[in-house]
């Protein structure tokens, strides 16, 4: 097993990263002008999980995304520009402006159908294994779900059918739960992982927060799934304060990427989120301190980032929105 | 050319197409309905492809879920749900995934998917076994809706059904499992949209489906005698439906009764009054009929159970207070 991450992994992870937590701010940002009628549901925070994902997965694997997609696709490297248009709705969107914020899909990036429905990613996740099954070419399924799933009876299900029929598939599983304010989970077991190891699943539980950490563990996770093993992965995550009120997301509107490597740095009401559940602070963090990069490099990446965003944001924006004529299309075939 | 039951048709179709398809895959249990009878035809299936089904715990939802999302990935899924009143433990993944996945990804994922289930009266189900959901499904955009009344019918549209890219929810019923008729041996296909006569008249038009296609031809005989030619229309296929043959047909007739086994209100039978109403409203000479289940659950007791469905002596009622 491997203990640590290359130089290049390690950017590659970072790189990711950033690109997810800028787009989402600038999706925000977008529907403050635009006046948003889509309602954006950030990913901000849970870029962990995805971005240590995308190291491991080959072209043939299949990812089934939830209503909190857009860093799922951006990190498996769908074209910002029209992850941008779909969420205005315009024609050059991801899904022609049919789908929308919730369901921002990249079906040539090994998306199946982003569903919003709480469970039904799983389900889908579950079919999708069983088709890698019988394909027989070692692909895999991954449900991206969130905890909430666990409140669905649906889920209980999927575990079970995916246990029974040693389906290859992965579980990977945001959980943002909190108690305290609205959890988005009410579980009456004592541990989430309690409800996958009652249906004989294997189980892991690991830190949302660290990439690296969560590739670690994801090496010999994903391969043991490839041979025929479901398997069921807790990202211990805490959410984004930003989801809570628009005072909070205000604070917290714009990562300082150097608040990573300059803790003393850090204050305000959500110091204690900035320095333990950034992600991208994290990593930026080691890897100023490992000297894999410069704070400078960092800096400039960060900037060629934003500049490209803005762009595509740009070219987005000038995208017509589509026909009247297409509502028509594409039901049948 | 043979004489088969519809349950052997049915199962030919499915196993020409697996013999071809490698891929494609069936979920389920006793698809013909568990009878003793059926099991042996159903054994073909089993002998042939035991790998290509699987029998799975009582699951509806995550069992359409997963032919839903296998679908998607490329492997064309079968999946029983046994009775209609079951299928809706699954109604929100056939609505909400399956139907709009095509359209939700402008085309780019597909779901070659077919959901089969039993509706109607079937004799002693009761409330909780004997829905007739196809007018919910109808209601639904995005999903296809067959129900076939014979073994000639069955067989090319479960191979259209399963070769097609489309969900489709392809109902059967088990009291015309052993109706027997001529099936060709070769493997074709019938294409949905495409309604049937099955027996031509002046009189009346009557469009009925599946099980009532049969009472609306044994009534037919029985008004034959008294010089009452009806025309029964089979449209086959509610989603696509033939609105062409049906207008065609009032067309020529200039009445129309429609008869089914769901209850009345937002049925596939008041879809087509309706269009009729629309679009062949000068062919009319008289008010259209309409002939379904009383709107009460299905009650379990045999006359009961005769009371609130349409029998042959209903048809014939009916077809008279058309001609009056």
């Amino acid at each position: 097993m491997r203990n640590d991450l290359s130089a290049d992994q390690q950017r590659t992870l970072f790189a990711r990263m950033l690109l997810m937590r800028r787009f989402d701010e600038a999706v925000l940002d977008m529907e403050d002008d635009h006046g948003s009628f889509g309602r954006s549901v950030a990913s901000i925070g849970n870029e962990g999980p995805i971005a240590a994902l995308s190291l491991l997965t080959r072209p043939t694997d299949l990812l089934c995304s939830t209503h909190r997609n857009h860093g799922h696709v951006t990190a498996m490297g769908a074209d910002p520009m029209r992850s941008f248009a779909e969420i205005l709705g315009r024609a050059d969107g991801l899904t022609g402006g049919k789908a929308g914020t919730l369901h921002l899909c990249a079906p040539d990036k090994g998306f199946l159908s982003t569903s919003a429905m709480v469970g039904g990613a799983n389900a889908l996740a579950v079919g999708a294994a069983f088709a890698q099954q019988r394909k027989k070419a070692g692909g895999i399924a991954v449900s991206l779900l969130g905890d909430g799933t666990l409140d669905e009876g649906i889920t209980y299900e999927c575990l079970n059918l995916a246990s029974l029929l040693s389906l290859p598939v992965l579980f990977l599983c945001e959980n943002n739960a909190k108690a305290g304010e609205r959890p988005s989970s009410m579980l009456a077991a004592k541990a989430l992982l309690d409800v996958p190891r009652a249906l004989s699943l294997p189980t892991l539980s690991v830190d949302g927060a660290d990439a690296e950490a969560i590739y670690l563990a994801l090496v010999d996770i994903v391969d043991r799934v490839r041979k025929g093993t479901p398997y069921f992965v807790e990202c211990r995550l805490e959410r984004w304060p930003g989801m809570r009120n628009h005072a909070s997301r205000a604070q917290l509107r714009h990562t300082d990427i150097s608040l990573g490597w300059d803790r003393a740095a850090i204050g305000g009401p959500h110091a204690a989120w900035l320095t333990d559940s950034d992600p991208v602070l994290k990593l930026a963090e080691r890897l100023v301190e490992r000297r894999v990069m410069t704070a400078d490099a960092l800096l400039a990446l960060d900037r060629e980032t934003m500049a490209r965003l803005r762009d595509d944001r740009a070219r987005a924006e000038a995208s017509p929105f589509p026909a009247p004529g297409a509502a028509l299309e594409h039901v049948f075939g | 050319m043979a004489m088969i039951t519809y349950a052997e048709a049915f199962i030919d179709g499915i196993h020409s197409v697996l013999s071809t398809d490698p891929l494609l895959s069936l979920i389920g249990r006793d698809i013909l309905g568990g009878g003793v009878a059926t099991r042996e035809i159903e054994r073909k299936l089993l002998r042939d492809f035991p790998d290509r089904i699987i029998d799975p715990p009582t699951s509806e939802q995550a069992i359409a879920g997963l032919g839903i999302g296998a679908a998607m990935a490329g492997v064309p899924m079968f999946i029983h749900f046994g009775t209609g009143s079951f299928s809706l433990e699954a109604f929100n993944q056939l609505v909400n995934e399956a139907g709009v996945a095509r359209y939700m990804t402008n085309g780019q994922l597909k779901v070659p998917a077919t959901f089969h289930m039993f509706h109607g009266v079937r004799g002693g189900g009761a409330a909780q076994h004997s829905l007739s959901p196809q007018s919910m499904y109808a209601n639904a955009a995005g999903l296809e809706v067959v129900l076939p009344s014979t073994p000639h019918d069955v067989k090319g549209l479960i191979r259209t059904a399963l070769r097609n890219a489309n969900p489709t929810i392809f109902i059967n019923h088990t009291r015309i499992l052993d109706v027997v008729g001529e099936v060709p041996a070769d493997d074709y296909d019938i294409p949905f949209g495409r309604g049937d006569v099955k027996r031509r008249g002046r009189d009346v038009t009557v469009v009925a489906f599946s099980r009532m296609v049969h009472r609306a031809l044994e009534a037919a005989a029985v008004l034959a005698k008294e010089g009452i030619e009806v025309e029964v229309v089979d449209p086959r296929t509610a989603v696509p439906l033939d609105e062409e043959s049906i207008c065609a047909s009032v067309e020529k007739t200039g009445r129309l009764v429609t008869v089914e086994e769901s209850i009345q209100s937002c049925s596939v039978g008041s879809e087509i009054a309706s269009m009729v109403a629309e679009k062949a409203f000068r062919s009319l000479k008289a008010p259209i009929v309409r002939l379904a289940r009383k709107p009460v659950p299905v009650p379990y007791s045999p006359p009961l159970e005769d009371f609130i469905t349409p029998l042959t002596a209903d048809i014939v009622a009916a077809v008279k207070k058309a001609v009056a």
